[in-house]
């Protein structure tokens, strides 16, 4: 027990550590330099800190942190809305810095926001923010309100202000469409007592309640056909406990949302961000005694331990249905426990009472190794990167460890007290996605088939053979409009097979497919043990190498020359990426095949690919040059800003080399003279654009 | 009740505004990089280390950092 008193007073001595070295920092006047230092001193910080944390870096120029770490991606965000909106911009800066990525931001002057986002035109759309904050505050309906008003007047202002965010979020939606960038944030309004408690009598106040509640529905519905929208729900957050007003900021400053719920605003925007960047987080990873159960295994045994019906054991039921729930819509869950394998194993298997249990796990690790070495090795298993996990241990011990070990891994503090397991799991949105695809859905139960198949595979003398009896069948086939959210995620979820590293949000991806010169294939794939589902995608353009789009450098001296003198189109394959479950089974190899002989027949002169490394995407830095493609070393590509690729790659993933944007890649070339043969054990369909039916 | 030399520090470290125990008699539109909105945070922080109430008002209304200390001091 002294072990753990002493643990626990240095995981909170770490805390004040972290504000103390960030202060030190800023006293020295080497936050910029020292930027990427930023998110592990953040992370165990409490409200307080973390509010002076943003107060001081938001001080310090984005340009001079850009010119320090050219690598760190930055976000940019557009800040508008009714108010005084400037005491955003310190806890944004915080939470942003707390996933390492560096703010940007454009504040619109007061209370333009109908301004900014009515007019093409405006600054607020010059700037091209990657997320376009407007943010409303129930003064929006109370200022315009006469003396004395009525349940009548109060309707009619919010029906108008209703139809007037209608009518930005149509124009948002339209302008983000032609462009393919950029997101608009919206909230709902809180009801303030400060409009119901003028009404005395309990019949209108309901009356309030209800039409209020009706305007806050049709906001929300705004997101329901429009990709470039979100809506941010302020309810859940004011249900916990944080006040949505403070008199005096709101009367005297006109900063009508008070500073606890800007912070929380700016956690949830922090995930967005977060998205912006393509960080993804993939994988749940549990401690056992005492996180998933009360007690601990190895001393009280399989029925001592208390996972159900017993006070505690309600606490610990209800997180693991928390996690449970989570792991239902595509993320994975895991074990790293300190126990011995065995009971571990039974119990998981066999235990009545377990909400979770063994099948609900992509892996199981009890032994008596350091957790950090256990991560490791399970995102080795996972083929996933440590940090797209999610750790959770009501060990303080355990948690420092990892932290100071991997901090790229989220770890969350849970402690002695189980009933509060499920809020601190979810005081942080680590596994917020835009969507959740069908694929999600289905993503626990392919990784149990991948285990089937490696059993599979081990049954077999050579990999020809065992590819031939895996029975892989491929279709690749031109996206379509239902497929934008998926197509999106794997852009932003796959780091290994990813030639590029461009991200996409959906509106950039829903633009490419509006766009007659791209070519977005998506590809599907199954074998004997099941359907993979949508696993790849090759995104790729024509061009006329004589036309306003030719890739950079001088035509007819480094690059790609006309010799026929018909005009040479060109194929350029912007991006290949593929799901990690599904490399090595000859699917690229067919895709690539297929998509040169459609090239070759619809009169495309030559194929250009482009690979721009970074840390994680070794794996297909020979891949053009395998199927018959040569390196054109200073044929280069350019960013591509029209169609709204992130110039800022997540931070794991970013270019080793050469500037953001995409250039300091390689460009390879296909002449379309030898087309490699397919690979015989892959049955595949394709369906181009215009073959649909 | 602080010192004038403690509300120096409390800007440097909590508002992150580079500005000397002797400068704080300077106009906010002399000071590099001044925003109002620090008087908004600097509320905040006063009131915390001080524990007393200080008028929003009034600090809205300070030309200086002095002008806003004279009021802390006077909380």
């Amino acid at each position: 027990m002294s072990t753990l008193e002493g643990a626990s007073a240095s995981a909170g001595a770490s805390t004040v550590a972290g504000a103390s070295t960030l202060l030190e920092l800023h006293r020295a006047g080497e936050l910029a330099a020292r930027y990427p230092l930023v998110a592990p001193l953040l992370a165990e910080l409490g409200p307080d800190e973390l509010a002076r944390a943003g107060a001081l870096l938001a001080r310090v120029p984005v340009d001079e942190v850009r010119r320090h770490h050219p690598k760190l991606p930055v976000v940019k965000v557009a800040i508008t809305g009714h108010g005084t909106l400037s005491p955003l911009v310190a806890p944004l800066t915080a939470e942003l810095a707390r996933h390492g990525l560096v703010l940007d931001p454009v504040v619109s002057p007061f209370d333009s926001y109908v301004f900014d986002l009515t007019d093409p035109g405006s600054a607020l759309y010059a700037a091209g923010a990657d997320l376009v904050l407007c943010v409303l505050d129930p003064m929006i309906v109370v200022d315009e309100l006469p003396v004395p008003w009525t349940l009548a007047d109060l309707e009619k202002i919010v029906d108008e202000k209703v139809r007037l965010l209608t009518g930005l979020a149509d124009r948002f939606q339209a302008t983000s469409r032609r462009t393919g960038r950029g997101t608009l944030v919206l909230n709902t309004l809180p009801l303030p007592r400060l409009l119901a408690g003028q009404l005395v009598d309990y019949r209108s106040r309901a009356a309030l309640g209800a039409l209020w509640r009706r305007a806050a529905t049709a906001l929300l519905g705004l997101a329901d056909d429009r990709p470039s929208v979100v809506v941010l729900d302020l309810d859940p957050i004011l249900a916990d406990g944080t006040a949505a007003r403070d008199p005096r900021l709101s009367v005297y400053a006109k900063a009508h949302l008070a500073p606890g719920l800007l912070a929380a605003y700016a956690r949830e925007v922090g995930h967005l961000a977060r998205l912006v960047a393509g960080q993804t987080r993939k994988c749940l990873v549990l401690d056992l005694d005492g996180t998933v159960w009360g007690g601990i295994l190895g001393e009280d045994g399989p029925d001592g331990v208390e996972v159900a019906d017993t006070y505690r054991g309600e606490a610990f039921r209800a997180f693991q249905k928390v996690a449970r729930q989570i792991g239902s819509q595509g993320v994975l869950l895991a074990v790293v426990s300190k126990n011995d394998p065995d009971p571990v194993r039974r119990i998981l298997a066999e235990h009545p009472g377990l909400t979770l249990r063994a099948e609900d796990f992509a892996d199981v690790t009890a032994n008596w190794r350091p957790k950090p070495e256990n991560l490791r090795e399970t995102a080795r298993r996972l083929n996933l990167g440590t940090s797209s996990f999610v750790f959770v241990d009501d060990s303080p011990y355990e948690r420092a460890l990892v932290r100071r070990e991997l901090p790229e891994i989220a770890v969350v503090d849970v402690d002695d007290e189980p009933a509060s397991h499920v809020e601190r799991l979810l005081a942080d949105g680590w596994f917020n996605v835009r969507e959740v695809t069908a694929d999600d859905r289905a993503r626990p139960a392919r990784y149990r088939e991948d285990v089937a198949r490696g059993d599979f595979l081990d049954t077999f003398d050579s990999i020809e053979d065992y590819l031939r009896e895996l029975g892989v069948a491929v279709r690749l086939e031109a996206a379509r409009a239902s497929q934008v959210g998926r197509l999106s995620q794997l852009t932003l979820r796959t780091n290994q097979f990813n030639l590029t590293t461009r991200r996409l949000q959906p509106p950039a991806v829903a633009a490419l497919l509006d766009d007659p010169a791209a070519l977005v294939l998506a590809i599907h794939s199954a074998d004997r043990f099941g359907d993979n589902g949508l696993v790849g995608a090759i995104l790729a353009r024509r061009v006329r190498l004589d036309g306003p789009d030719a890739p950079d450098g001088p035509a007819g001296t480094d690059g790609p020359r006309r010799t026929d003198g018909t005009g040479g189109e060109v194929l350029r394959i912007e991006n290949f990426l593929l799901s990690c479950r599904v490399f090595s089974r000859g699917i690229e190899h067919a895709c690539l095949v297929a998509l040169l002989h459609h090239a070759r027949d619809t009169g495309v002169r030559e194929v250009l690919g482009e690979y721009v490394p970074t840390a994680k995407n070794g794996i297909v830095g020979d891949l053009y040059p395998r199927y018959g493609f040569t390196a054109y070393p200073r044929y280069g590509f350019t960013a591509y800003p029209r169609y709204g690729f992130t110039a800022a790659p997540a931070v794991d993933a970013a270019p080793v080399a050469g500037a953001p944007g995409g250039a300091g890649g390689t460009t390879f070339r296909h002449d379309l003279r030898d087309i490699v043969a397919a690979p015989a054990h892959v049955a595949l369909t394709t369906v181009f654009l215009g073959e649909h039916e | 009740m602080i010192n004038s030399t403690e509300f120096a520090v409390l800007v440097r470290d909590e508002l992150g505004l580079p500005v000397a125990e002797e400068e704080l008699g300077s106009a906010f539109d002399e000071l590099p990089g001044w925003d109002s909105v620090y008087l908004l945070r600097l509320l905040t922080v006063i009131e915390r280390e001080t524990g007393a109430r200080v008028s929003l008002p009034d600090v809205l209304e300070a030309r200086s950092l002095a002008e806003v200390y004279t009021l802390a001091v006077r909380a």
